[in-house]
């Protein structure tokens, strides 16, 4: 059953920009699949139009079999989402944020339980988030994800503002949830990310020539990074020239 | 689908509770309060009775400059604010609608704004029973009822504002027009509309509309609704010698006096309460229609 499933998504903003161009995509039940392009390619505009933050211009899309916006309630309630670039209540507690979360999805996680999965002290849970740096409240919201334990795992630049180490633990994390049959769809822009978590994957350029929405398949189950490597290079973009931006 | 609008209002109520530049301005007023009543006090010679209920004046007075103010900073950024950060895509990855967020947003930021105000009431309440004694229980209630009724339609307003608005800037250019209209300019516009279809200034003897389009404006709502708690005629803090009633006695000036005939029912003090209660649902309705179509990217 294809999980996320978009025909002909696209979106500009006013008149000049085009931010997501003709995007066709299928995402496979079970699937590690990675989101690959340059800063600017469309990647979050894509997220957003299937979170129905933003309004596709043209296109359509299903999340989970459901209408992204006549049924983003449905979906909302199956996915778990690291937005990109997102922010916290800085007066509330990281403690305070996952429970919130627990009740806004009707879940029974424990907070010390997700505290200790994303890799956050818990001293620091009972402090304002004002006084996070980056990489905690990155763990923060990937915590904040993994409530409710989702069918479909939505993370935007996910090792942004993680340190190596931090990185390393979100990649087992993406590991244990697939393992467990969750989907886990995450974007990029450094291939290296991406192999690193995927398997397998495959990048084509979707649409047109003027906007590259690049994209990494990545199927699971196959193990061997070498082949990752090869195969990454070899389907780059056309005339063999890596994307600007990727490597 | 258990997850409604009052789980955003509990959580941006458990935020906003803890901003400290709401109670920062609760903490100016009360003391600017504070300060004017201990210097009235003394002003009056002490062989003067001075009724109680005048420290309650002066606080619904003081109180139309600074209600919508505590509102206006409190409400403007409860929604953009939070698309300003992105934290709105935090709270929208769980399954509310737009509509839930401001909602939710409302009845939060109504009850921290309720709960700031209230506080502010207690401490000057007791500061003008120091200085004045203790007023008519009726009074009391009145002027608290209304208070509050005066800073939910600005925290309507704000909250309004605040959905519509797509950056911080709008947001706050916005409520700085929203509170010089009401507080400077919407005597000017009413008296402007007076003059245009009648060719002269409002003077003693009005038609009654004139006061029913005065009366639309919040702060005038609440000023009516305080003159008929305290039956004394709290004054504008802006005056603006728009009317042609120079020379007129206070008596002159009461409203039955300026009304040919009966007073008619949309100058009851009813319809000051659905004032109030409109300014505080209406703006946050059509600020959500501006919201629920808006890219949140």
């Amino acid at each position: 059953m294809a999980i996320i499933e978009t025909t002909g998504l696209t979106k500009r903003f006013g008149e000049s920009v085009l931010a997501v161009d003709d995007l066709d995509l299928t995402v496979e039940e079970g699937e590690v699949f990675g989101f690959l392009g340059s800063n600017g390619a469309g990647k979050s505009t894509t997220i957003n139009m299937l979170l129905d933050f933003v309004r596709p211009t043209d296109g359509h899309a299903e999340v989970l079999g459901y209408d992204v916006h006549r049924d983003s309630e449905a979906v909302r309630e199956r996915t778990g989402v690291l937005p990109e670039g997102f922010g916290l209540y800085e007066r509330l507690t990281g403690r305070r944020h996952l429970e919130f979360a627990v009740d806004w999805k009707d879940a029974d996680d424990d907070p010390d339980a997700l505290l200790d999965r994303v890799g956050l002290d818990p001293d620091d849970a009972d402090r304002p988030v004002a006084d996070y740096s980056k990489g905690m409240q990155q763990r923060l919201g990937l915590g904040m994800a993994l409530v409710g334990d989702p069918d479909l795992l939505i993370l935007d630049e996910p090792s942004s503002g993680l340190d190596p180490h931090g990185i390393r633990q979100m990649r087992e994390l993406v590991r244990e949830e697939a393992d467990r049959g969750t989907t886990v769809f995450f974007s990029s822009h450094i291939l290296g990310q991406v192999e690193a978590v995927c398997d397998r994957h495959r990048r084509r350029p979707a649409g047109s020539r003027r906007r590259k929405v690049a994209v990494e398949v990545a199927r699971r189950r196959t193990a061997d990074r070498r082949r990752v490597r090869r195969r990454g290079r070899r389907v780059g973009l056309p005339g063999g020239r890596p994307a600007p931006g990727l490597l | 689908m258990t997850t409604t609008w009052r789980d955003v209002a509990r959580k941006d109520f458990a935020d906003a509770v803890r901003s400290k530049m709401v109670w920062g301005v609760v903490g100016v007023f009360v003391s600017f309060m504070g300060l004017l009543l201990l210097v009235a006090g003394a002003a009056f010679p002490s062989d003067v009775e001075v009724e109680a209920e005048m420290g309650l004046a002066f606080v619904a007075e003081l109180a139309q400059l600074f209600v919508p103010l505590v509102a206006l900073i409190a409400a403007y950024m409860s929604v953009v604010g939070e698309r300003r950060s992105g934290s709105i895509r935090v709270l929208l990855s769980y399954p509310f609608t737009r509509f839930d967020v401001v909602a939710g947003k409302l009845v939060g930021r109504a009850v921290v704004i309720g709960s700031a105000l209230l506080v502010g009431l207690v401490v000057t309440l007791g500061l003008a029973v120091v200085v004045y004694g203790v007023p008519e229980a009726g009074a009391t209630l009145g002027l608290f009822a209304s208070v509050l009724l005066f800073g939910l339609a600005f925290t309507g307003l704000g909250v309004g504002i605040s959905a519509a608005s797509a950056t911080r800037g709008k947001a706050m250019a916005a409520v700085i027009g929203i509170y010089l209209l009401f507080l400077m300019f919407w005597e000017p516009i009413a008296a402007g509309v007076y003059y245009v279809l009648n060719g002269t200034r409002p003077g003693i003897q009005v038609e009654a509309w004139y006061f029913l389009l005065k009366r639309l404006s919040p702060i005038e709502a609440f000023r009516a609704l305080a003159d008929s708690i305290f039956e004394i005629s709290i004054g504008s803090p802006v005056l603006l010698p728009v009317e042609d009633t120079a020379g007129a006695t206070p008596e002159q000036l009461e409203l039955a006096n300026r009304v040919a005939g009966e007073l008619p029912f949309y100058l009851s003090e009813w319809v000051l309460v659905v004032v109030l209660l409109a300014w505080g649902v209406v703006p946050a309705a059509l600020g959500y229609l501006r919201f629920r179509d808006a890219d949140l990217g």
